[in-house]
């Protein structure tokens, strides 16, 4: 949000639209430059039809919402208003995955992937921690594409040295081994650093790769890995449609035939409520899993 | 102030539009004949006012924007700017074809004056509004207007726009709701009943007009003045023009067949003499 206001500052023409969300985030926003905040109450279709008129106009428009309102909810608006029109709106999410774990099924964040991807011209960015976070809002700022910022919440565990990275949409190599490469995207990224740690003990090194960005996923990129026996995607989201069925996807059409292990969400249950914690744990993507899937494969 | 002369070319474009109406809907064998002679004099009366977008004034920031949200009358948008030279002529006997510009359904892709693509219903307004709400921001001038049919006001979008309009009091929207009555299957009143809709939009806070909608000297005059978050209500007969497909909900579907659209033309054209 800093990068955002700072970006602001010096562009008029970006603007923000809450759906009525973001209490204690968006305002010192809504302060300092009150032309260019709106709060559209919880109307989320026509707030995203309206986000698109405004970028036709000329402004960058960062929407803002929590969970599936600013994409399910508005599905329609984003693939006809939005991508269509190819309008210059960026959708934020706060809330990927079970960030809201305890709040129940409606604020489970676990198809957005899928959906957002299937649609045209629009650029699907998953920062895992807030160095990424910033790195990629400032190019969001500076660019006109149509995209989708997929945000965990705050206060999740720094992953990148601070200011040590940079963003075009390359993968980063986090953790450095040889024996199997981890994918991943999003704060559930500590949970592969843990089960990384825990293996090493076991003696199978992994290498750990962040993609904050699903263009990222590059044949260059993808061919680096072909080093690898295994490869492993790991995420917070259903296993149809997300990172790693995208990653499966590009495999299949560049012609590598690594193997790749899908770590998703299990989705048998939906009413079940909990922490993050124990949400991932029980479907099946904590780094416990991990290790297991991993060590299972491996040894 | 509309002078005579607007209204006589008002007139003039609409007959012309109706005309290429049906004959593009009887061409290409498709529906939603009587949806754009609906909205043909509506869209007619605000292309031919001065103020209205030009074919050479549609890279201009400021140039008033027109939305038809009722994307299934596109056949009354296209005949309506192709008369005004938006685009060739003969762009409307390729409507519907194979590999055409212009499809079944609002495309802005490629075809000149149009400002939005349309088709899935209530996608207009809110679009409009963020258009309204923008140029507002930057204080650019020039109005929005954003036409809708009555059964768009079944779409919470339009009851969402209509609150988010009023609270941003906007001057710089205006929008003209194509009531004919009639929606997909049945009346609108048998339908999901709308009446009272002129106390609906004024319990919203909107100034609302009630307007012959087939009257173009009186859709120009309405639109001349700048209120706050105005509506036009264009009383409309679905069909208008020919005496067959009036009021009909069958021809919501129906394209016309050669017989038909002899009749048709000699109708409209009889309208001219």
């Amino acid at each position: 949000m800093q990068s955002l206001l700072a970006a602001a500052k010096s562009d008029p023409n970006i603007i923000l639209i809450t759906g009525d969300l973001g209490y204690g985030v968006i305002d010192q926003f809504a302060e300092e430059l009150p032309k260019q905040f709106i709060n559209s109450g919880i109307s989320e279709q026509a707030m995203m039809g309206m986000a698109a008129g405004m970028a036709s106009q000329g402004k960058r428009v960062f929407v803002y919402s929590i969970g599936n309102f600013p994409t399910l909810r508005c599905l329609e608006q984003i693939r006809n208003d939005v991508c269509a029109m190819n309008n210059s709106v960026v959708i934020v999410s706060v809330g990927a995955g079970y960030s809201y774990g305890s709040q129940g099924y409606t604020h489970h964040a676990i198809e957005d992937i899928a959906v957002m991807r299937s649609l045209p011209n629009l650029e699907i960015l998953l920062p895992s921690d807030s160095e990424e976070v910033r790195v990629i809002t400032e190019y969001l700022c500076s660019s006109r594409n149509p995209a989708y910022l997929r945000l965990g919440k705050d206060g999740e565990p720094l992953i990148h040295s601070p200011n040590s990275i940079k963003f075009d949409r390359s993968p980063y190599k986090v953790v450095d081994g040889d024996d199997c490469a981890i994918l991943t995207a999003g704060s559930i990224a500590n949970e592969a650093i843990s089960a990384a740690r825990n293996l090493t003990t076991k003696g199978i090194y992994t290498s750990i790769f962040l993609v904050p960005s699903i263009e990222g996923l590059t044949k260059a990129f993808l061919s680096e890995l072909s080093s690898f026996s295994l490869l492993v995607s790991l995420e917070e989201h259903s296993p149809v449609g997300g990172l790693g069925s995208a990653i499966l996807e590009r495999l299949n059409s560049f012609g590598f035939s690594t193997r790749l292990e899908l770590i998703a969400a299990d989705q048998s249950d939906l009413s079940v409520v909990g922490s993050q914690a124990y949400l991932r744990d029980l479907k099946g993507i904590s780094s416990k899993h991990v290790e297991a899937r991993i060590e299972a494969i491996l040894s | 102030m509309i002078s005579d002369t607007d209204v006589a070319r008002g007139v003039l474009l609409a007959q012309r539009a109706r005309k290429s109406i049906l004959e593009m809907t009887h061409r290409a064998q498709v529906s939603h004949v009587a949806s754009a002679l609906s909205v043909v004099d509506i869209l007619a009366a605000i292309y031919a006012r001065p103020s209205a977008p030009k074919n050479h004034t549609l890279n201009d920031l400021d140039r008033e924007i027109v939305i038809l949200s009722k994307g299934h009358s596109a056949a009354a948008l296209y005949a309506v700017l192709s008369e005004l030279d938006f685009f060739p002529r003969d762009w409307l006997a390729e409507y519907c074809n194979d590999s055409a510009r212009l499809g079944g359904h609002v495309t802005s892709k490629d075809v000149p004056g149009v400002e939005l693509s349309t088709g899935s219903l209530g996608h207009g307004l809110p679009y409009g509004l963020g258009v309204a709400l923008s140029r507002k921001i930057s204080n650019v001038m020039s109005p929005v207007v954003v036409v809708i049919s009555d059964g768009e006001c079944n779409e919470g979008t339009t009851w969402e726009s209509a609150l988010i309009a009023n609270r941003f009091k906007l001057d710089n929207l205006i929008v003209v709701i194509d009531r004919n009555r009639i929606q997909s299957l049945d009346l609108t009143e048998n339908t999901i009943p709308l009446e009272p809709l002129g106390e609906k939009w004024k319990s919203f806070g909107w100034q609302v007009s009630e307007i012959d909608g087939h009257s173009i000297a009186e859709i120009q005059l309405a639109l001349e003045t700048r209120n706050t978050c105005k509506v036009l209500i264009a009383n409309t007969i679905k069909g208008k023009g020919v005496s067959f497909m009036e009021n009909s909900v069958k021809w919501h579907y129906k394209p016309p067949t050669d017989q038909e659209l002899e009749l048709a033309l000699l109708e409209v054209l009889g309208i001219e003499d």
